[in-house]
């Protein structure tokens, strides 16, 4: 179960089998801190006015991104949602294509022409999010049923949010992909919020992940705050769907530390609630593991989130040196 | 290959049913027969009905046995194979059938065709074809019911392919939220069109589904009334009592295609004679026999008496007169009066 008591410090733990080395466990870390602290750099940014619409934050949610698309295999498909930067890291998207991107570059994915993370990249197995929530499941049941009839031994991977779980699309798309067994693997980001409406009034439901059932597929939950828990459970999703055993999905218990976009002061989420996730943090949750359990150096750690620092810190700058798009390319990339 | 489905299943049969109840359902069971079979094997046939024919037979049971527990002030949203629902509600078999030969004395006054109709003289909203779209309309109804404090109940029907629709996952995840007094009546007749349940979900009881939102569920067999009376009356009466939604799903099969224009050819016939076996009205005439509660004769007089006011209400539709052309535009939006 995901839900530890809050009371004592917060802890997490190798799950039993999980083989992950010491370089990837240092990679993980590296990629939740990235993660935050690319976003972080984008919130002065947009205080900045430098940010062309919205920035919707991931704060406190890395481990469930970053976990995720870590556990997949070259070849294997991800479509994120608004939240997934770090599963857009973890495919190798750099910093600076995002800042590009979100500052409205021209070298950035869209060339400035589409905002946040509403780009896609083929090449590196990603699906560009849809804004309607939802739309991405039938998508990724279709990218899904290609690999399924080409005799592919890959996964598509999609995220929803407990909020998206109530649209049309959701309940379509899932249902087609367990109908035909399809390798989708689908993680239900339940963050607590839907903007403002909390789960309570989503689901009459505690686990969402009980609805696997109802379509006939493997449901699972996760502490969506562990990001070794999140690896496990998605190697282990993997497995099963690329054995053709048919979707899995995930409940990955999480917290939205922010507001829904950086518009958004949530004055609606009370504050003990969001103080009993703060001291959930899954990147000094992680911190700690790797302290304590893997007995690797504060300084080798403070290298890693130095590293990203300047990463991010080059990025920006060389993507606020870049140009805008030249109107005379507003007509290309319309159609293929 | 198409999946058998067991019938039975689940069924409880507990409940008591008083004698004026069971004399009832039969007549109205044996009216649904008769209606659709006139309708879809002779007038459908003779070119006078306007449009296509969806019946519900082998499923009579279902629309009978779940609307007899419906009190005046209740709303109902049938399926285009609940023709009970229409005649226990109290909607003359005459203007049902003018309704299908386009006349002006139909429930849409000759502006749509077959089962398209509702009538909220007796509180039962016009099916949409879109199949599933009465489940979050109906969560509509019961969420009045329950902010005006009534205790009233909306029963809604659809089949099992309505159940892949997205508004069925909208509407039913409402319904469960707000704890509406609505019941869910999945009338699960093997096939969606030609679609069979094996290719619709990958569960064996779609109902279950009903755990992913907190909502009670059962499944009975459909072609067994007392089985389906029991399942409805539990429902209703917890719907009833502030106790939120439910699903039943009676399981059952669709005797005829998908419509009058329809050979079936995709069902194995044996499916056909295996289900013609189960057939509720033939079964419950068998069990009343035995218990005494009718005799053979009175049941064929019965019969005689559904083919008189049937063969009456052709009569009369026949008679009726075509939409004045004039009255073209009315109806479209909200009349006065």
């Amino acid at each position: 179960m995901a839900n530890r008591s809050t009371h004592s410090a917060y802890a997490i733990s190798a799950p039993a089998g999980l083989e992950l080395d010491r370089v990837e466990m240092l990679e993980l870390h590296y990629f939740m801190q990235l993660n935050r602290r690319l976003e972080n750099r984008l919130g002065h940014l947009y205080r900045q006015n430098q940010v062309v619409g919205g920035l919707y934050s991931s704060l406190g949610q890395e481990a469930c991104s970053v976990g995720s698309a870590y556990a997949l295999e070259d070849g294997d498909f991800v479509g994120p949602m608004i939240r997934n930067l770090g599963a857009v890291l973890v495919r190798g998207v750099r910093p600076l294509d995002v800042v590009a991107q979100y500052c409205a570059r021209a070298i950035g994915p869209t060339r400035g022409k589409d905002q946040n993370l509403h780009f896609g990249w083929v090449e590196r197995g990603l699906i560009a999010p849809i804004s309607v929530v939802g739309a991405l499941i039938p998508v990724m049941a279709g990218v899904a049923l290609e690999m399924k009839l080409h005799g592919k031994a890959q996964v598509a991977l999609t995220y929803i949010g407990d909020g998206g779980m109530s649209t049309t699309d959701f309940h379509e798309g899932l249902n087609f992909a367990a109908v035909h067994k399809l390798p989708l693997i689908l993680i239900v980001e339940n963050n607590g919020y839907a903007y403002s409406t909390p789960t309570s009034r989503q689901a009459a439901v505690p686990d969402l992940a009980v609805r696997a059932r109802g379509y006939g597929c493997h449901g699972e939950i996760a502490d969506g705050n562990d990001v070794l828990a999140m690896v496990d459970v998605v190697r282990r999703a993997r497995e099963r769907c690329a054995a053709g055993a048919g979707p899995v999905m995930v409940e990955a218990k999480t917290f939205r530390r922010k507001g829904h976009a950086e518009h958004d002061d949530a004055g609606y989420v009370p504050a003990a609630l969001r103080a009993e996730w703060e001291r959930r943090d899954p990147l000094d949750a992680f911190r700690r593991f790797l302290l304590e359990e893997m007995d690797v150096a504060a300084a080798d750690l403070d290298d890693i989130e130095r590293k990203a620092d300047e990463e991010v810190e080059r990025s920006v700058e060389e993507a606020l040196a870049a140009p805008f798009p030249d109107a005379s390319i507003a007509r290309e990339d319309v159609y293929a | 290959m198409p999946e058998k489905t067991v019938a039975g299943k689940g069924s409880d049969r507990t409940v008591e049913v008083p004698v004026e109840a069971r004399l009832k359902m039969l007549h109205y069971m044996k009216l649904v027969r008769e209606i659709e079979d006139r309708i879809e094997r002779k007038l459908y046939r003779q070119g006078k009905i306007v449009g296509g024919v969806y019946v519900g037979r082998g499923q009579e049971a279902i629309s009978v046995g779940t609307a007899i527990h419906m009190v005046k002030d209740d709303v109902v949203a049938p399926s285009h194979r609940d023709m009970g629902v229409f005649l226990m509600r109290g909607v003359t078999p005459r203007r049902i059938i003018a309704q299908y030969m386009g006349r002006a004395a139909g429930l849409t006054k000759g502006r749509d065709g077959n089962m398209h109709m509702g009538d909220m003289d007796y509180n039962v909203i016009a099916f949409v074809s879109h199949l599933a779209d009465n489940v979050p309309v109906s969560a509509g109804v019961a969420l009045a019911f329950k902010m005006r404090g009534e205790k009233l109940v909306c029963l809604c029907y659809h089949g099992e392919g309505a159940t892949s629709r997205g508004d069925w996952h909208e509407g039913i995840n409402l319904a469960s939220v707000h704890k509406l007094p609505v019941v869910y009546f999945i009338n699960n007749n093997s096939y969606a069109y030609s679609t069979p349940t094996s290719l619709q979900y990958a569960i064996e009881d779609v109902a279950s589904r009903a755990e992913g939102y907190g909502m009670p569920w059962e499944v009975a067999d459909g072609n067994d009334i007392i089985a389906v009376y029991g399942a409805a009356k539990r429902a209703i009466d917890r719907a009833r009592a502030g106790g939120g939604p439910s699903l039943v799903e009676y399981k059952t099969f669709r005797m005829t295609g998908h419509s009058a224009h329809d050979d079936a050819g995709y069902v194995p016939p044996e499916l056909f004679e295996e289900w013609k076996r189960r057939d509720p009205i033939v079964r419950f005439e068998n069990a009343l026999i035995e218990e005494e509660a009718i005799t053979p004769a009175r049941i064929e007089e019965m019969q005689r008496e559904c083919v008189a006011i049937i063969d009456d209400a052709v009569d009369w539709a026949e008679q009726q007169p075509y939409p004045d052309p004039a009255d073209v535009t009315k109806g479209v939006y909200y009349d006065e009066g």
